[in-house]
């Protein structure tokens, strides 16, 4: 099967070692935006290319970069986000395990924008060997000279530590992903300041998606319109779809941004799995509303999902059949947000766990007719009201589940 | 420079604040105060408890009152439907896991939870499943008990301990429902504010073993005086009942918490000053009392008797010599009008040299606000030209015949022999003192007077501020106030004192 | 007990904390570098990286009580984690997991008497295309079937 989209990560074997991305022009992007560009160019250039963020709010990455105040003595500090918490997204690491030296040229681009000497990368500890392999290439690059001092001699420096979580999903979240490398619990801060200003280290700080980064040698590479094209008119850029759950063919897809839900499980996920048909798909990780059958001719793409009432988030689909019953999925659903809830905030710490509870006393058949809409206004009262945005991802996939498929779980409580 | 301010306009009115006022301190400049739990004055705010949550107009979301600052033409409001809504769904979200045991928790009364619940609650309990079980009798050290299943995660204990005592005693453990406030391994809260988490937990989840199931808080009778302490003056509300449901009119005091004082404590006080509780009950002077077989035996076990003999002594030790034959021993635990007084009586209209001061022994300063001076109003004294130091008992003798001591503390400073040969060698010596003392059995005549927090006046703190008090308790009968008594004492001998 | 690494480990150790720009921030890659040596952070390992670091040794405790891959107890020669989320489950992944607790006889959480394995139920792995996936140490597998586990099981030393 030909991807005409795939930019991003080539379909045909490649390795992920040194001398294999040379041979694919690696590097040169960055070679020639270190001795030939202004900081301040390739932010312009990012900003033209429409490259939003991977990570699932979808920010411009550019003007993310130009929120950085201006020099302050203070060093600045990039941190990439390769936590992958999110359930239904395997994104991060295929890129990181194909073509690690694709997200290290984006790191030194990016850093080289921003003034950053030092980066991280944020590793969930789960990818151990994904990690080793980041570091292989780390040591490939400073080795030929693509990292550390005086870069291609263009007078730059740079330092790439990969920094290992040890298994919390809030630490996805940037702020917690600051206190975690700064060796705290992943306990999200009170914003403002915001990392831009104030962020690792107390200094100026960028978080970008690995996808995001990883796109970076793109834009330069290919140039910042041609990087737009392959997009949407707002939103540069190609996509990898990961497509998990009831369908024939799992796996990762790149394409444009805005190819249809609909097309992206048929086409390229090969259709619900043997014998089902599907029932509901969340879009774009487990923290994205369920969308449901009639609903998938959606363009993938943040604007088209938000007026759908869902979110691109990760772009990590995950389709359920119609034999699973839907009391089931809320009950990963909540079981999860209650098991990650990081206990700092009141919503999400008691709200997450008494959802979970009303659920699974539900599954266990011992559900009261209430229940329903308990669930729902408990969800209400942690939206947009918690410290950081887990509050939201948790109380989204509920309260869909609980609009769209109302009546099954009053039949589940009634039986 | 004249400060930068913003106008703003709160619940429909409008006002002018400093620029970086948060919107719940502009609030309660209007006299609104918007609920809180995890948000205390001391500290950053921290946005964990989501309890202040307001409508900002033009914002989508609700905003935290507590760290949101005011802008230039922000309009805030503090209770429409949505902001109660997001109230009453915090409190419900704490409440679903609260032991129901208002009627034995000793925060009843003062909090915060109930406050709250009547105010924004008031709904059925919708809770179906299993409440979480957790430790409900930790011992956090000293007298401090923590009870996880009433903690609310404000996290006010944690940062006290991390901001102000800096001893991070206390860290929050686990996470997601199961977090829990804990002590470091093989430490416990052993410093000397410790007292201050019981006053800063908005709810009962840390109490005191000191005034555990002891009464209840609104039995509470709140007098603010001055902590006598030491030389730091801190601000306190000494908590006592009075009668009901004590039988009669009994009095007992149950609690010593801080006041607030921007100028001298801010919000704590050390624990040497909120336990002293028992100092103002037991140990106390009650009656006249005078030396068995000496020659004040016969004096009439009245104040008006004592008075009269009093009198006639300080008329006698005059007569006998210029300088009278009268020794003084103060005490910087009077009062700045008492000391006057004294100065008055004894200094300018007798001619008395002999003027000395018996204070408690310094000790340890804290680093906080515990000072090394032991007495609260050192520096009083001093500017009223007294040099407070301890007599020198050798010289006395021989020099005086009659010794008035204020104070229990003379022992404090001088070996108990040396008193005694000293007091042997004068014919009479007097003490006035509130508290019980070795030094009862040395003094010819005992006259019980009263602590600080029985009286009214004022102490002037090491650093040179003078602050007025009132009396927080009512005083022990059969018990005097120096000042009425100098004051007496001056009409008696017929000398001048205002 | 006192507290031994071996020099290799310390070594590492001090490699770490040389890149970070502020010594508190080799907190977790020290301690994976002592759990993956010591098979656990003993409380003798807070104490000393507390030291090392030079953080108060509550705060180490409390990153140690907050991420779930941090053990303060002793785990099995090999841990298996079991993805049961959303993807894995609508896979199979409880019939994984099943299959898993009747072989080795222990429950979700638990370790064998022999010290050989421990099980755990964890959630999303990142690994969706190949669900139900599970891990075995630092190797992924997936798709895995009950009788995929069978195998593995047999092939682990």
């Amino acid at each position: 099967m030909t991807v005409p989209a795939a930019t991003l990560l080539p379909l045909d074997a490649i390795s992920f070692r040194l001398p294999s991305y040379i041979s694919r022009g690696g590097y040169d992007a960055a070679r020639r935006t270190l001795l030939s560009k202004k900081p301040g160019e390739v932010m312009e250039e990012v900003k033209r290319a429409n490259l939003r963020g991977r990570g699932g709010a979808g920010f411009p990455a550019g003007s993310k970069w130009a929120f950085v105040p201006p020099e302050d003595g203070r060093p600045r500090y990039l941190c990439v986000n390769a936590d992958e918490g999110e359930p239904g997204t395997f994104k991060d690491r295929a890129v990181m395990t194909r073509d690690p030296h694709l997200l290290l040229e984006g790191i030194l681009i990016a850093s080289y924008a921003v003034g950053v000497h030092t980066a991280f990368i944020y590793i969930r500890a789960e990818y151990e060997a994904v990690a080793r392999r980041l570091e292989t290439a780390v040591e490939e690059a400073r080795a030929a000279g693509f990292l550390g001092l005086n870069v291609f001699g263009s007078g730059f420096d740079l330092d790439v530590l990969v920094h290992r979580g040890a298994g919390s999903y809030i630490c996805g979240e940037e702020t917690a992903l600051l206190e975690s490398i700064e060796g705290k619990k992943g306990w999200p801060r009170l914003r403002p300041p915001f990392p831009a200003a104030v962020g690792l280290f107390r200094a100026p700080t960028v978080i970008n998606n690995v996808e995001t980064i990883a796109n970076v040698p793109l834009v330069f590479r290919d140039g910042a319109e041609a990087f737009a094209s392959r997009g949407l008119p707002r939103d540069g850029g190609t996509r990898l779809f990961g497509v998990s759950g009831a369908v024939r063919k799992p796996g990762l897809y790149e394409l444009p941004v805005g190819t249809p839900l609909r097309r992206i499980i048929d086409e390229w996920a090969g259709g619900p799995a043997e014998g089902q048909t599907i029932k509901a798909v969340c879009p774009g990780g487990l923290s994205a509303p369920f969308l449901t059958p009639d609903e998938l001719d959606v363009a993938m793409d943040y604007e088209s999902l938000a007026r759908a009432g869902s979110m691109l988030g990760s772009a990590g689909i995950i389709d359920i059949g119609d034999r699973t019953p839907m009391i089931e999925v809320l009950r990963i659903v909540t079981r999860f947000y209650a098991h990650e809830s990081c206990g700092q905030c009141t919503p999400c710490r008691i709200g997450t766990t008494w959802i979970s509870k009303v659920v699974d006393r539900m599954a266990a058949g011992g559900g009261v007719g209430g229940d329903p809409a308990l669930i729902r206004r408990l969800a209400e009262g942690m939206k947009g009201r918690t410290l950081c945005p887990m509050g939201d991802a948790a109380a989204f996939p509920v309260l869909s589940i609980l609009a769209k498929f109302e009546k099954e779980l009053l039949e589940t409580v009634s039986k | 420079m004249a400060m930068a301010e913003v106008n703003l306009e709160i619940d429909g009115q409008a006002l002018r604040v400093p620029a970086g006022t948060t919107v719940l301190k502009a609030a309660e400049r209007l006299g609104i105060v918007i609920p809180r739990f995890c948000f205390h004055p001391a500290f950053e705010p921290e946005g964990s408890c989501r309890m202040c949550l307001v409508e900002i107009e033009g914002l989508p979301k609700l905003d935290l009152a507590c760290s949101t600052v005011a802008r230039e033409g922000m309009k805030v409001r503090t209770a429409t439907p949505r902001v109660l809504q997001a109230r009453r769904d915090v409190l419900e979200f704490l409440l679903a896991d609260h032991p129901l045991d208002c009627p034995i928790c000793d925060k009843a009364g003062e909090c915060f939870l109930q406050e709250y619940y009547g105010a924004h609650g008031r709904y059925p309990s919708a809770f179906l499943e299993v409440k979480e079980k957790r430790a409900k009798k930790v011992p956090l050290g000293k007298a401090l008990l923590l009870d996880r299943e009433r903690c609310v995660l404000c996290s006010r204990c944690v940062r006290f301990l991390r901001k102000v005592t800096k001893t991070g005693e206390l860290g929050i453990f686990e996470r997601g429902v199961r977090s829990e406030v804990g002590l470091d391994d093989g430490v416990e809260v052993g410093n000397n504010y410790s007292g201050n988490l019981v006053d800063i937990c908005p709810v009962g989840a840390i109490t005191d073993k000191d005034f555990r199931f002891k009464t209840r808080a609104w039995f509470l009778r709140n007098g603010r005086t001055v902590c006598p302490r030491c030389g730091r003056g801190c601000a306190i509300v000494v908590q006592s009942v009075c009668g009901y449901p004590l039988p009669g009119d009994l009095r007992k005091v149950y609690r010593i918490v801080p006041a607030e004082n921007p100028a001298v404590n801010g919000y704590w006080i050390c624990d040497r000053g909120r336990y002293a509780v028992r100092d103002i009950e037991e140990g106390r002077e009650e009656r006249i009392m005078v030396k068995a077989g000496g020659e004040a035996a016969a004096m009439p076990l009245t104040w008006d008797g004592a008075m009269k003999a009093l009198a006639a002594d300080i008329r006698g030790a005059a007569a006998a010599g210029r300088p009278p034959r009268l020794g003084v021993v103060l005490t910087s635990l009077l009062t700045n009008e008492e000391l006057e007084t004294a100065r008055q009586v004894f200094v300018e209209s007798l001619g008395v040299t002999a003027v000395h001061f018996a204070d408690p022994a310094p000790g340890e300063a804290d680093g906080l606000l515990l000072t090394s001076d032991r007495a609260p109003n050192r520096r009083g004294a001093e500017a009223l030209g007294f040099a407070p130091r301890p007599p020198d008992l050798a010289a006395l003798t021989g020099a005086v015949d009659v010794l008035l001591v204020f104070g229990p503390h003379l022992l404090e400073r001088v070996p108990l022999e040396e008193a005694a040969r000293a007091f042997a060698g004068i014919r009479r010596t007097w003490l006035f003192s509130a508290r019980r003392s070795p030094l009862d059995g040395l003094a010819d005549v005992v006259l019980p007077t009263v602590l600080s927090e029985e009286k009214a006046g004022s102490f002037t703190n090491v650093d040179g501020l003078r602050q007025r008090f009132e009396p927080a308790l009512r005083r022990p009968q059969g018990c005097r106030p120096e000042g009425r008594i100098l004051a007496d004492l001056a009409a008696a001998l017929g000398v001048k004192a205002d | 007990m006192s507290f031994v690494l071996s020099s290799e480990a310390k070594a590492r150790i001090d490699g770490l904390v040389r890149r970070y720009p502020e010594k508190p921030a080799a907190l977790l890659p020290v301690l994976h570098v002592i759990q993956r040596e010591q098979g656990r952070i003993s409380p003798e390992a807070v104490e000393w990286v507390a030291a090392a670091l030079g953080v108060p040794a509550l705060r180490v405790r409390e990153v140690l009580s907050f991420y779930s891959l941090l053990r303060r107890e002793p785990a099995g020669r090999y841990v298996i984690q079991v993805c049961r989320n959303i993807s894995c489950s609508l896979a199979g992944a409880d019939d994984v997991l099943a299959r898993l607790e009747a072989r080795l006889g222990v429950k979700a959480g638990g370790t064998t008497p022999d010290g050989k394995f421990t099980l755990l139920a964890v959630e999303c792995l990142g690994n969706c295309d190949h669900a139900p996936c599970l891990m075995v140490n630092d190797d992924d597998h997936g798709p895995v079937t009950p009788g995929l586990v069978d195998r593995l099981l047999e092939e682990l030393p």
